[in-house]
């Protein structure tokens, strides 16, 4: 098959990166009021907003309520302009059921748990503009959100795409590299104890690529980890001096 | 704020809003007809053939348009169609629960349908591409990232901006082949006649008449009223007299003079909107 040709000669990718070179990274934690937590992340031209309501009263079904546990409720919304074509459903493919349960899944594992028995946390995710590793980009900023409404976190997750592509392992893929079917592994870190939350690799893959690969991709996380990080702190020291001047 | 005012603010909200209106200001310190601050962004959004963000004191709406072909109605071989849908995500508000779309929603969605069909603002006609064989749809989708009340007049500043944003690329029927073929790289402007500006005011017990009002202000209201301009744009003046929609919710009673107050509340408002999409309109093209 004829397709685009992902790396150059000069080993530069469609976009002029590097092989091992992520997106521009913008972030901004603490945007909406309404929210309990709110943050919009940029990975390059995927844009996306996470706000994150709790901890609050189990609402629906009670029974769903854990007597020991909090219950972690996320939901993956893409803005139905937000792809190259219209998507008739924001929500509720299967897609974007399976982006949810990731995100749970990453959330449950970085989550202090037992201390919010019988609640629950909403997580909601609306992606404004996709451009590739919209998993990766959704993760972080609903990690900041998480950040932002002060709920207790054993680390900060992060999440980074990597590929390969003719034998040369590419970190954080856009849209165009995602969909020429190349092999894509997406990494879920626990920076600190270097953990892995969540793994999903798509695509065949031989034994001799899969240390490279994986060491990609979490330099990736590592590297993304690094700028949250400072982020947070801006933030909170951003936050610390308002405090200083309000009333009593 | 103090403890005390805090509480009683928890405690017995209809009575603290009461207190300050009964004073003619408002909770938040404005005045009775005084609006927040607004800002309007161009083009956020580039995978959209037109988009804009509108921020209206806290109250964000998004709005994304994209644009597809499709064969037009039997009965009107010569209009295209607009297609405009609100969505009111959990992410919000806690307000809005995940789920199918609420009645707010929905009757938001409707509204927005009429004021731009009403207000002429795109005529279906500039939409055809080919009689009976092909038109553009318009497919607006607003989508409220924040809510803090006043839905429909940052729904319609969105929609406005975002529609004075769209360029459809050039569709003509090719003479030899019947064929029809679309050229994406030349773009013109969508013919926008007029832009329509919303202005909603609030009733509290039946006398207190307030504008732009938010959320917390919203649960005590007795009724809405939004007044939509529709501002007809002929050569490089506008024509600002013209009101195309009145939309009244609530289930409280309002008397002509009130009516009378929101109509001109709306006139007042509408200049200051208009020159707002205009420098936002100007900023992006730069």
């Amino acid at each position: 098959m004829a397709g685009l040709q992902l790396l150059s000669d000069e080993g530069f990718r469609t976009d002029g990166r590097r092989p091992n070179e992520l997106r521009r990274l913008r972030c901004k934690i603490g945007v909406f009021t309404q929210a309990d937590g709110s943050a919009y992340f940029e990975m390059g031209n995927t844009k996306v907003l996470a706000a994150v309501y709790g901890p609050h009263e189990v609402r629906g079904s009670r029974s769903k309520a854990m007597h020991d546990r909090v219950l972690i409720n996320c939901q993956y919304s893409m803005a139905v302009f937000g792809g190259v074509e219209r998507k008739k459903r924001p929500r509720g493919d299967r897609k974007s059921v399976e982006m949810t349960e990731h995100l749970q899944q990453a959330f449950e594992s970085t989550i202090f748990l037992n201390l919010y028995p019988r609640s629950q946390i909403d997580v909601f995710v609306e992606v404004l503009q996709s451009d590739g590793s919209n998993y990766c980009a959704c993760l972080n900023a609903a990690m900041l959100a998480l950040v932002d409404a002060g709920i207790a976190v054993r680390d900060i997750v992060c999440a980074s795409s990597a590929g390969l592509v003719e034998s040369q392992t590419i970190i954080d893929m856009n849209h165009v590299e995602e969909t020429q079917g190349k092999t894509q592994l997406i990494v879920s870190l626990l920076p600190k104890t270097k953990k892995i939350a969540v793994l999903s690799l798509n695509g065949r893959l031989h034994d001799d690529y899969w240390e490279e690969l994986m060491e990609s991709a979490t330099k990736g996380c590592m590297d993304i980890f690094n700028f949250m990080e400072k982020n947070v702190q801006e933030y909170l020291a951003s936050l610390s001096t308002s405090q200083s001047y309000a009333d009593d | 704020m103090s403890e005390v005012a805090n509480i009683y603010r928890i405690t017995q909200p209809r009575e603290y809003q009461k207190k300050f209106l009964e004073a003619g200001v408002r909770s938040d310190g404005r005045k009775l007809d005084e609006f927040r601050e607004a800002l309007i962004g161009i083009g956020p959004v580039s995978t959209a053939d037109g988009s804009a963000l509108v921020a209206l004191g806290e109250t964000k709406v998004i709005c994304g348009i994209k644009l597809e072909v499709a064969p037009p109605k039997v009965d009107k071989p010569r209009c295209g169609y607009i297609v405009p849908n609100v969505d009111l995500p959990p992410l919000a508000s806690s307000d809005f629960r995940p789920g199918p779309p609420s009645e707010l929603a929905q009757v938001s969605s409707q509204l927005m349908l009429e004021i731009v069909l009403k207000s002429k603002c795109v005529l279906l006609e500039d939409l055809c591409i080919a009689e009976g064989r092909m038109c553009w749809v318009l497919y607006c989708d607003l989508i409220c990232l924040n809510y803090d009340g006043n839905l429909l007049d940052a729904c319609t500043m969105a929609l406005t901006a975002a529609l004075c944003n769209v360029k459809l690329p050039k569709a003509f029927v090719n003479e030899e082949t019947g064929a029809i073929e679309i050229d994406f790289k030349q773009k013109v402007p969508l013919n926008i006649r007029s832009r329509p500006v919303a202005t909603t005011s609030s009733v509290f017990e039946k006398e207190t008449l307030y504008v732009d009002p938010v959320r917390e202000e919203l649960k005590h209201a007795s009724l809405t009223v939004t007044v939509v301009t529709s501002n007809e744009i002929s050569g490089s003046t506008v024509d600002s007299d013209n009101i195309c929609v009145i939309h009244k919710t609530g289930g409280g009673s309002v008397n002509e003079e009130q009516i009378e107050q929101c109509i001109s509340n709306g006139r007042c408002h509408t200049p200051f909107v208009l020159s707002l999409i205009g420098s936002a309109l100007t900023k992006s093209e730069v």
